[in-house]
C-alpha cells in the first residue's frame, strides 16, 4: 500500500505519494511550474532556481526550489504568487541575457513573461544546466564529463579537455541539452541577440494563462499542451 | 588517566607548581607579535634566565594572541600584571634585573596613553582592554598554547568532569539553552536548540564539527583562539558532543593557517596521550575521537553543507538546507557542526553557570563577542566585548579612532555577507539583530575601519569580486547574478554608469538574495545594497560628475605633479614600477599620463605634496 | 612515481583533497599524472579528481617558479593599500596574480586573507611573512631573493 502525505498546493489540498517532490507532485496535478535543471529520470539539483515556489511555515513565506524540496504531511505551497512572478521572470531574463541562442531558452523566457532584456547579451553556448552531466553519471554511469572550475569559470568538460575512452557515444547528452534546440531561422549572430518570441504559442500561454493552469504537460518538454491538441 | 580523580589531583599538582613560581614572564607569540620579533626575544629571556639561574623560579611562558596587536611584541610579568609593550630582544636583560628581580618597572617599556601621555603599569588599566570583557581571549596569555598541563593547571577539563560526573545529557543541553548562547560564526543560531534538534534527530554515529575555515578576509578571531587555546576548543567539542551523543569530531581548518593547524593537531595528540580523547574518557564510558581536516582554499567552505562535501572529499558545494544538517549533515547523519568562538565558550558556561553568561549581553544576544578590529583605525588588534556594546565604543574607545588623523567614514561588518555602516551609525550596539537591522550583521566578527580615502563604491566592487571569484558557480542567481552587479558597478567606477543602473542593481540584489542555494549567495548582495543606502551620494557622483570623491578610482582619476612643489629629487621616477614619470634632475617631473596606471605609489613617495589627484 | 599516503592506502575516496594536498607539497603542483593516479589508487571517478582538483585555489596545476610571492588581498589589507602591491610586482616582474615569470623564478599569486590583518599589507615570499608591506620595501625584497639567485648560479 502506497503512503500518501497531504499538502496544500495553492489553496487546493492534495493527496501525493510519500517522498514525492513538490515539483513532481504539482507537475502531476497540471500546475506548470518552470524549469529547466530538472528531468523527470534524474536527481534534481535545484541549480536553475525557475521552480523556485514559496512554502509558507509559521506564518513566513520561505522561497525554495520545488525540484528539491520534498513533499511533507501539511506542507502549504504557493506557486504562482506575485513575488514568484516576479523573481521568476527576474531569473528568466538574466538567463536569456546569457544564452539567447537558443529556443528552449527563450521559449522559457516567454514563458516566464520576459518581454524585455535589461542586461547586454552575452552568447554563452552553455548554461550549465548539468543535465549532460547527471544523465551520464546516473543512466550510462560512465562519468565522462563533469562540472569543472569554480564561479565564473564554472564549466562542462571532459577530463583533461579530452573525451575519455569510456565515453558510452550515447549522445544522450545531446538530446537532452536545452542548447541544442536553436531558433529558427538559424543561430543568432554576436552582437545582433534579441529576444524572438517567435514561438507563438508560449507567448500567448504566458498572456492567456490563468493563475492556475490545469492541462499544461510543460514537463513533458517545450512544446505548448494546445499544439499537442491536449486543451 | 583513568578517572576524574586523577585529573583533580594531576591538577592540583600543576597549579601548586605555577604557585611556586617566584615570577612569571608571559610573552605574545603569536603571528604578529612573532613577525616582530617576539621569538628572538623569547631567546634572549631564556639566555638572561639561566645566566642568572632563575630558569626553574621564574616561568617564561609564550603564548597565543592578547590582542593588542598594534604594539606588539607584548608582554606581561607577573606578579603586578606589569604590561610592556614594542618589546625587544635587547630589553631582556633590564626586564629580568630590574622586574624580576627588584619587582622595578621598566618605565621605557609601558604603554603611554595616547592623550594625556601617562604611562600606564597594568595591563588591566590600559585604555585598549579597560573597555572590553576579555572572557575569552583573556585565558590566552594563561596557556602555552602547546602545554595541556598549563590548561588543566588553569582550571581545564574540570567542565568536562563536571559534566561526565553530575550532568546528563539533556541537562548539558538544558544549560546551553538558558545561557542564550547564539552561533559565534555569522549564522547565530541559538547553539542549545541546535544540540537538542540533533540529539533528537535519528541516525548513527553522530558527528561534531568545528568550523575554523574563517573565511572572511578581516578576520582572523578565530585563528587566535584555536592557536592559543586549543584545548578550549576541544573541551567545548567533548562536552558538546556529550550532550548530543555523538562519537567522532571533526575540526576543520582552512589552509592558510598552517599554524593553527599545527596546534590544533598537537593539542589533539596531547589530550589523547591523557586519555581526554579516545575510549572511555576518564572512565566514564563516553568514548570520542577527534581528526584534524585541513580546507583546501575555498571560502565556501565555511558553509556548513560545503565543509562537510569537503570532509568528505569532494568538491566544495553546498546544497539546499530544506533538510537540516542536524538531521543529516557529515555522510546523511546527524551532525552539529559550530564555530570555533561558539566551542570555545561552552565550557566557561559549564564552569560559572548559564546565568553568568546570560546575564552579560542584551535580551537577545547574550554573552561576549570577538571582534577583528582592523582598517585605518590607530589600534588594531582583536578586541572582545560584551554584545551590545556600541560601535562608537569599539571604535574610539578601544580603537583610539583614526590613523593618521584622517576622519572615519565607515565600518565595515561581517565580512562579505555583511555591509557598511557610516558614522551616524556609530551609537547603534553591537548585536545580531541590531545590526541586522541596519543593513549589515555581526557575521564572524571582523570590523573593518574605513576612512575619507576609501571609495565605498569600490568597496562594494571589491566584495563583489571577492564573492564572485569563491562562489561554487553551481546556482544561476549567484554565479550570474553576482557577475551582472560586478558589471554594473564596474562601469560606475569606470565612468561608463548610468542612472538606471542603480536600479538594475537594486532589482539584481533581490533576486540574488530571495532565490540563491546558498548563503553566500543569499547574503552576496549586502555590501552593495548597504552602501547604496547609507552613501549614495557617493554612487551619484560617480555616475553624474564622473567623479570619485575619495581619489580612488583609477579610471576617474589623474596624477599630476605640480611643478611649483617639485623639487626635482627623482624619488617619484624611481619609485614608479610602470616607468611613467621622467624628469632631469633638480628639475621639474612630469607623469605620462599614457602610461600612468595611477597606482599612487608615486603619491605615496612625494615628500613635498608634489604630486596631485585631481 | 608517486608517493601517495597511507592516508590514500586507508581511508580510500574521501581522502581525495588530502592526498591531493600532499601531493601538491611535494611536487609543488599537481601533474595529470597525479590525478590519474589519485584516481586509480583511491577508486575515484577521474572526473571527480579532476574537478576537485580545479576547484580548490591551494592546487596549483602548472609548475610554479621557484619563488612564490603571496599578496594578502584580504579587506583589511586592500584598504591598507594591497593593490599597489600587485602594481609594483606587475611593473618589477610583469606578472599579474596567478602568473609565473618566463624565467621560471617567480610566481605571484592573491591569497583572500592570512589572518594577519593587524600587520597589514602582508607579503608572504617563500613561507616567510613579511608585514606592513610598501611597494618600496617589497621592490627591495624581490631584488635581494634575485641578488641571492643570482649568487648561486640559478639565472633569472
Amino acid at each position: 500500500m502506497e503512503e500518501y502525505v497531504h499538502i496544500t498546493l495553492d489553496g487546493a489540498k492534495v493527496p501525493v505519494p510519500k517522498g514525492t517532490t513538490v515539483l513532481d507532485a504539482a507537475l502531476s496535478y497540471g500546475i506548470c511550474i518552470p524549469h529547466l535543471c530538472h528531468v523527470p529520470y534524474l536527481t534534481p539539483i535545484g541549480v536553475c532556481r525557475l521552480c523556485i515556489v514559496e512554502l509558507i511555515e509559521n506564518g513566513r513565506a520561505k522561497v525554495t526550489t520545488s525540484c528539491t524540496l520534498d513533499a511533507k504531511e501539511g506542507m502549504v505551497i504557493r506557486t504562482n504568487s506575485e513575488k514568484i512572478r516576479n523573481l521568476r521572470r527576474k531569473l528568466a531574463e538574466l538567463l536569456v541575457a546569457e544564452a539567447p541562442n537558443s529556443r528552449a531558452v527563450q521559449d522559457l523566457a516567454a514563458r516566464c513573461g520576459v518581454t524585455e532584456v535589461r542586461y547586454p547579451f552575452r552568447n554563452h553556448d552553455c548554461v550549465l544546466c548539468g543535465r549532460c552531466v547527471r544523465v551520464c553519471e546516473e543512466v550510462w554511469q560512465a562519468r565522462a564529463l563533469g562540472f569543472v572550475g569554480r564561479g565564473k569559470a564554472r564549466r562542462v568538460e571532459f577530463p583533461f579537455g579530452v573525451k575519455p575512452d569510456f565515453c558510452k557515444e550515447c549522445n544522450t547528452c545531446i538530446d537532452l541539452c536545452p542548447m541544442t534546440i536553436t531558433p529558427c531561422p538559424g543561430p543568432m549572430k554576436t552582437g545582433e541577440e534579441y529576444l524572438c518570441a517567435q514561438c507563438a504559442s508560449q507567448v500567448s500561454m504566458a498572456e492567456n494563462m490563468p493563475d492556475t493552469c490545469v492541462l499544461c504537460d510543460l514537463g513533458q518538454g517545450f512544446q505548448c499542451a494546445r499544439q499537442t491538441g491536449q486543451v | 588517566m583513568a578517572s576524574i580523580r586523577e585529573l583533580t589531583s594531576l591538577r592540583e599538582t600543576l597549579a601548586a607548581e605555577r604557585r611556586s613560581k617566584r615570577g612569571t614572564i608571559i610573552l605574545c607569540g603569536d603571528t604578529g607579535c612573532e613577525a616582530s620579533g617576539s621569538h628572538l626575544l623569547a631567546d634572549a629571556i631564556r639566555k638572561e634566565l639561566a645566566e642568572r639561574g632563575l630558569e626553574d623560579s621564574v616561568e617564561l611562558r609564550v603564548t597565543g594572541c592578547h590582542g593588542f596587536c598594534e604594539v606588539g611584541p607584548v608582554m606581561v610579568v607577573e606578579p603586578g600584571n606589569i604590561f610592556y609593550c614594542h618589546v625587544s630582544a635587547n630589553d631582556a636583560g633590564e626586564i629580568v634585573s630590574a622586574t624580576i628581580e627588584r619587582g622595578q618597572v621598566v618605565e621605557r617599556l609601558l604603554y603611554a596613553d595616547p592623550v594625556s601621555g601617562k604611562r600606564v603599569i597594568k595591563e588591566e588599566h590600559v585604555p585598549f582592554y579597560r573597555a572590553q570583557d576579555r572572557v575569552l581571549l583573556g585565558r590566552n596569555k594563561l596557556v602555552s598554547p602547546s602545554s595541556i598541563e598549563d590548561y588543566i593547571a588553569e582550571g581545564g577539563y574540570s567542565s568536562l568532569a563536571k559534566v561526565l560526573e553530575e550532568m546528563t545529557p539533556e541537562q548539558v543541553i538544558g544549560e546551553t539553552k538558558a545561557s542564550g548562547l547564539r552561533g559565534r560564526g555569522g549564522g547565530g543560531f541559538p547553539t542549545g536548540r541546535k544540540w537538542e534538534s540533533c540529539r533528537a534527530a535519528e541516525g548513527e554515529p553522530k558527528y561534531v564539527i568545528c568550523n575554523a575555515d574563517e573565511g572572511d578576509p578581516g578576520a582572523y578571531m578565530d585563528r587566535s583562539l584555536l592557536e592559543g587555546n586549543p584545548h578550549a576548543v576541544l573541551e567545548g567539542m567533548l562536552i558538546g558532543a556529550y550532550a548530543i551523543g555523538a562519537r567522532h569530531g571533526y575540526v576543520y581548518v582552512r589552509n592558510e593557517y598552517p599554524m593553527a593547524l599545527e596546534s590544533a593537531k598537537v593539542a589533539v595528540v596531547q589530550a589523547e596521550d591523557l586519555g581526554l580523547l579516545g575510549d572511555n574518557i576518564l572512565g566514564s564510558g563516553f568514548s570520542f575521537d577527534v581528526k584534524i581536516a585541513r580546507g583546501a582554499g575555498a571560502f565556501v567552505c565555511g558553509e556548513s553543507t560545503a565543509l562537510m562535501a569537503s570532509l568528505e572529499g569532494k568538491v566544495g558545494e553546498p546544497r539546499p538546507k530544506d533538510v537540516h544538517t542536524v538531521e543529516e549533515g557529515l555522510r546523511n547523519k546527524p551532525s552539529t557542526l559550530n564555530n570555533v568562538e561558539t566551542w570555545a565558550n561552552v565550557p566557561l558556561i559549564i564552569e560559572k553557570g548559564s546565568a553568568w553568561f546570560a546575564e552579560k549581553g542584551t535580551e537577545k544576544s547574550k554573552g561576549t563577542k570577538i571582534f577583528a578590529l582592523t582598517g585605518r583605525v590607530k589600534n588594531t588588534g582583536l578586541v572582545e566585548v560584551e554584545m551590545g556594546t556600541p560601535l562608537r565604543t569599539l571604535i574610539y574607545d578601544i580603537g583610539g579612532g583614526a590613523a593618521d588623523g584622517v576622519g572615519v567614514k565607515a565600518v565595515q561588518t561581517g565580512g562579505p555577507s555583511g555591509g557598511c555602516l557610516p558614522t551616524s551609525k556609530f551609537d547603534l550596539p553591537v548585536d545580531f539583530e541590531t545590526l541586522a537591522e541596519a543593513g549589515s550583521m555581526v557575521g564572524s566578527g571582523g570590523m573593518v575601519v574605513m576612512d575619507e580615502r576609501t571609495c565605498m563604491v569600490d568597496v562594494a566592487k571589491y566584495f563583489l569580486n571577492f564573492l564572485l571569484d569563491e562562489s561554487c558557480g553551481k546556482c544561476f542567481p549567484c554565479r550570474v547574478g553576482i557577475d551582472r552587479m560586478l558589471e554594473i558597478v564596474t562601469d560606475i567606477t569606470e565612468g561608463r554608469g548610468s542612472p538606471e543602473q542603480i536600479a538594475l542593481l537594486e532589482d539584481l540584489a533581490e533576486t540574488v538574495s530571495e532565490t540563491s542555494l546558498c548563503a553566500l549567495g543569499k547574503t552576496a548582495a549586502n555590501p552593495v545594497i548597504s552602501t547604496l543606502r547609507y552613501f549614495r551620494d557617493e554612487y551619484e557622483a560617480h555616475i553624474n560628475d564622473k567623479r570619485c570623491p575619495a581619489g580612488v578610482c583609477r579610471e576617474l582619476i589623474e596624477y599630476w605633479i605640480d611643478e611649483e612643489k617639485c623639487t626635482g629629487c627623482g624619488a617619484c621616477l624611481r619609485a614608479c614600477p610602470h616607468r611613467a614619470i621622467s624628469g632631469e634632475k633638480e628639475g621639474p617631473h612630469t607623469i605620462d599620463a599614457a602610461t600612468c596606471v595611477k597606482c599612487g605609489i608615486c603619491h605615496d613617495e612625494c615628500q613635498f605634496d608634489a604630486v596631485v589627484i585631481r | 612515481m608517486l608517493e601517495l599516503t597511507e592516508a590514500a592506502d586507508r581511508y580510500g575516496r574521501s581522502q581525495v583533497v588530502e592526498v591531493l594536498q600532499d601531493l601538491q607539497e611535494k611536487n609543488g603542483y599537481i601533474s595529470r599524472e597525479a590525478i590519474q593516479a589519485a584516481s586509480d589508487r583511491l577508486g575515484a571517478p577521474l572526473i571527480e579528481v579532476y574537478r576537485v582538483a580545479h576547484f580548490y585555489k591551494a592546487f596549483s596545476l602548472a609548475p610554479r617558479g621557484r619563488h612564490l610571492i603571496t599578496v594578502c588581498t584580504g579587506t583589511a589589507c586592500h584598504v591598507r593599500g594591497a593593490p599597489r602591491l600587485l602594481d609594483e610586482v606587475k611593473g618589477q616582474l610583469g606578472v599579474e596574480a596567478g602568473g609565473t615569470t618566463d624565467d621560471g623564478a617567480f610566481t605571484l599569486e592573491g591569497v583572500n586573507c592570512l589572518g594577519a590583518c593587524a600587520l597589514g599589507p602582508v607579503v608572504v615570499l617563500d613561507g616567510i611573512y613579511h608585514h606592513h608591506m610598501t611597494p618600496n620595501k617589497l621592490r627591495e625584497l624581490i631584488r635581494s631573493v634575485r641578488d641571492a639567485d643570482g649568487k648561486r648560479g640559478e639565472g633569472g
